[in-house]
């Protein structure tokens, strides 16, 4: 064996900054052969230091075998290992290995671009922002794609695929006039090149409605005369990446109408057809294709029901629970979300995927997909739980033996915010009156303190899902429930969510007060004496003017008061309500304001002692029963019912109490 | 979204809302009618897919020892997600059979008869055709003495929030009547509570 094959791993790493170019090229050539599928070799270079030497001899070097040898040795680096991808990335060689692929000799070219197809095959390539830094480099891809070198053009290719995370970068890009290179790359005969095409044409168009509708309109149809027939046709992958493109139009272009129920043959409707039995055989794919195909299921059909349901009638949860049911311990993280992604879009609407997916095995893996290590997974598997939960149905039954109630407000503290903010999502549901798990852990554990807690969150989204849960605990609740939540949530704290900055948080705090006050008589004192200052506050919105949503909302806060004591009507006569009721009564936008302040009048004349008189003759004063006379003619029937309702308790009232004469009543309705 | 012919919403027919009254049996021919009180409550109302379902409860049924309590999904005939004819469980006569009991159904039985009625405005109509079918029982096991392997048909009037409905199972006393009105529950007025799926 030569004496330099004994060479320490120290000295080489030396030479490879040696001032003599033979001995740097020698370097480079043990350096390469050493590490070459050798895992422990790649990460004893890494430590000594190797990667950045032999960036620099890629950066300043001119000469063809310094080139070549050190663009193979840095995607032997970036090979199968992801620390030698972060050494390579972190060395700053990128700009210079896309710089080889100018380079007039085709073997530092090809040795190049095998080096940055290495690199960008990876998760960890790098993310557009950094990339696109370094000056001139999106020209420079541009021009290689268009190269006659078909080794190049795939290669930049494969580079733009992972330059598209965001609208500027996609925006560039297509600017640039990628998308025609693109185009004439799928043409192309060798499998693996339109694959690459694909992937970056799928990368390009991904929820971006401007870029989908180019391809979708690009001249030439390549979009039907390609992409469609590849759905059907070719590797996994390509069928995959196929898929994604008529997913990524569907969902940015309504006017391609993939969600049309019907369709003559060919037309977008057996287009989704195809593309969602393809993807359902893809989940039995191995590698990469089946890992990924529920991710672009999922995206898919996320806002169709319709699509939705060609989905399940194509066995979609079937298959998918199978995978699950197989052991989940065989499946990668990423894997696992996927499904789990899949499966949330697929009984996010409806009843009838949930009773798929209960009846399937997957129940089980779900729950433990609660409590998985990886953050990715949990939030998955918790908006599983959530579509699972969107079911009375399954509320009294499947979700009660699955005990998952305990897992979720694990979540509630859970590190990563997005899952935080799913597992409160999915808690609305769970704590829901008839749902058994509402006592089992909401009240007997500490899930209301959690709950109120939350309640106060910076987040948005977390302040809007607590005070949800919380107003779907109260609904239907009694007496000892409301007492017990209002001593964890605090009045002051429901008077400022009610006038929270977020008009959906003000909507979802009056909706609790609506919950709070139905019931009985001293759950509705507890809530409006005036201490609470929270009649004040609902009856503000009422008179400022507030969005329609919250106005409808305090009105029905009104309507529940209104049906407590005489004392408690009277409360509601106290407050701005019937001076400005006669506002929402001809509000013609909204026939859900009218009938709520319909219901307002219903109750506050609806008692047949007490002060009724007195009531009718002040809301008379104001002109109200004149205004329900017109809501006689209502357009909205249920409007016009409860009119009817409220005109008559109006005259009733008002007969001597001895001898109701019905031929008056009716002269004075009509 | 709902087309023309949907059902517009109901306040009385919405979720949380209690309804009492009584169930029949008339052994037409036999000396006495039989009778027990019904309590039922709506737990979750979906208007887009015309399906509701809720809480029945059954008191001094005299077949049972303890009051009876059932969960059931319902079908409101839209002419979207359900016509008037039942898909599964009945026949196009026993469907007809049973509408035309309701006098409200008169003035759209030749339409039902000739083509389902799929052109009838609904959103118009002084009446909400729905379907019960209980699903399982809560409070008791299966040899309780009662049977849910019918369905009820039924008929909600907008204007005064009553309910008429009729069971129907071929192997149980034919026409047994449901009759329910809306209550407040003992409160001085109508009270709504709320809740919505996250």
């Amino acid at each position: 064996m030569p004496a330099s094959a004994r060479s320490r791993p120290e000295d080489i790493v030396e030479n490879l900054s040696s001032g003599d170019t033979s001995a740097r090229l020698k370097a480079l050539r043990d350096v390469k052969n050493q590490i070459i599928g050798n895992r422990s070799k790649k990460l004893c270079y890494i430590k000594l230091g190797a990667v950045p030497r032999v960036a620099e001899i890629l950066a300043s070097d001119t000469e063809t075998n310094l080139l070549v040898q050190s663009a193979a040795a840095v995607g032997s680096f970036a090979c199968g290992i992801d620390s030698g991808v972060r050494a390579v990335l972190d060395s700053g060689c990128l700009p210079h290995l896309l710089n080889t692929l100018s380079n007039g000799d085709e073997r530092v070219v090809e040795a190049g671009a095998r080096s940055l197809r290495m690199i960008f095959q990876t998760q960890l390539a790098p993310q557009g922002a950094t990339f696109f830094r370094s000056g001139g480099a999106l020209e420079n891809i541009l021009r290689l794609l268009a190269s006659a070198n078909d080794d190049i053009s795939e290669v930049a290719a494969s580079v733009l695929a992972r330059c598209c995370d965001f609208p500027e970068q996609r925006a560039a890009i297509a600017q640039a006039g990628a998308l025609q290179g693109l185009l004439h790359l799928l043409t192309h005969p060798n499998p693996r090149k339109v694959e690459t095409a694909l992937d970056a044409i799928a990368s390009l168009t991904r929820n971006d409605e401007q870029q989908s509708r180019a391809l979708l309109n690009a001249p030439g149809n390549p979009f039907l005369t390609v992409i469609i027939p590849t759905v059907k046709e070719r590797s996994g992958k390509s069928r995959l990446l196929a898929c994604a493109c008529v997913a990524n139009i569907s969902r940015t272009c309504p006017e391609y109408g993939t969600e049309r129920t019907t369709g003559p043959p060919g037309s977008a409707r057996d287009v989704a057809a195809a593309v969602i039995s393809a993807l359902v055989k893809l989940v039995d794919c191995p590698g990469e294709a089946g890992e990924e195909a529920p991710s672009v299921l999922a995206h898919f059909i996320a806002d169709s029901e319709d699509l939705q349901k060609l989905a399940c009638d194509a066995d979609a949860i079937g298959k998918l629970s199978g995978k699950l049911a197989a052991g989940s311990g065989v499946l990668t993280p990423r894997h696992r979300e996927n499904i789990f992604h899949a499966l949330a879009a697929l009984c996010s609407t409806r009843e009838e995927g949930r009773r798929q997916l209960v009846e399937s095995r997957a129940l089980l893996p779900v729950i433990s997909g609660l409590e998985d290590a990886a953050p990715g997974v949990r939030a998955a598997a918790c908006a599983c739980t959530k579509s699972l939960s969107r079911s009375v149905k399954n509320l009294r039954t499947s979700l009660v033996d699955a005990s998952i109630a305990e897992p979720l407000f694990k979540l509630l503290g859970d590190p990563d915010p997005s899952v935080q903010a799913t597992a409160s999502a999915t808690l609305c549901n769970i704590v829901l009156d008839f749902s058994p798990l509402r006592s089992q852990v909401v009240l007997d554990g500490g899930g209301v303190a959690q709950l109120a807690s939350l309640a106060h969150s910076m987040d948005a989204t977390l302040r809007l899902n607590a005070v949800w849960a919380l107003k779907n605990l109260l609904f239907m609740a009694d007496s000892a429930t409301k007492a017990r939540v209002m001593r964890e949530v605090g009045y002051p704290t429901l008077a400022a969510l009610a006038q929270d900055p977020e008009d959906g948080v003000q909507e979802q705090a009056l909706m609790l007060v609506r919950n709070l006050v139905h019931g009985k008589p001293e759950d509705i004192e507890a809530a409006v004496r005036p201490e609470t200052g929270l009649l004040e506050v609902v009856d503000r919105k009422l008179a400022s003017g507030a969005r329609p949503e919250v106005c409808v909302q305090a009105l029905y806060v009104m309507v529940n008061v209104a049906t407590g004591t005489e004392e408690h009507k009277e409360r509601v006569m106290a407050t701005c309500t019937p001076s400005v009721l006669g506002r929402f009564l001809a509000d013609e936008s909204n026939p859900q304001i009218r009938v709520a302040a319909v219901w307002v009048l219903i109750n506050l004349t609806y008692s047949k002692g007490g002060n009724v008189r007195s009531r009718i003759e002040r809301l008379r004063r104001l002109g109200l029963d004149a205004q329900l006379h017109k809501l006689l003619s209502d357009p909205c029937s249920d409007v016009q019912d409860r009119a009817k309702t409220a005109l008559e308790q109006f005259h009733e009232a008002l007969q001597p109490l001895p001898q109701p004469s019905v031929q008056m009543v009716s002269a004075h309705i009509c | 979204m709902p087309s023309r012919t949907s059902p517009p919403s109901c306040t009385l027919l919405s979720v949380g809302q209690a309804f009492v009254g009584t169930q029949n049996v008339d052994h037409s021919g036999a000396m006495k009618e039989e009778r027990w009180t019904v309590h039922v409550r709506i737990q979750g109302c979906d208007l887009r897919h015309g399906t509701l379902c809720g809480s029945m409860e059954a008191l001094n049924v005299p077949a049972a020892e303890s009051s009876v309590v059932t969960f059931w999904e319902g079908e409101i005939i839209d002419n979207i997600n359900h016509t008037f004819f039942t898909e599964d469980w009945a026949n196009p006569d026993t469907d007809l059979k049973h509408w035309s009991r309701f006098p409200s159904f008169a003035p759209l039985r030749e339409a039902v008869n000739r083509d389902g009625g799929k052109g009838i405005d609904l959103a118009r109509h002084s009446h909400v055709y729905m379907r019960w079918k209980e699903k399982f029982f809560v409070n008791v096991g299966p040899d309780c003495g009662l049977t849910i392997a019918g369905f009820y048909y039924l008929c909600f009037s907008r204007v005064d929030g009553t309910i008429r409905g009729f069971y129907y199972d071929p192997n149980s006393s034919p026409y047994q009547q449901l009759e329910l009105r809306a209550t407040t529950e003992g409160r001085n007025g109508h009270s709504f509570g709320c809740y919505e799926f996250r």
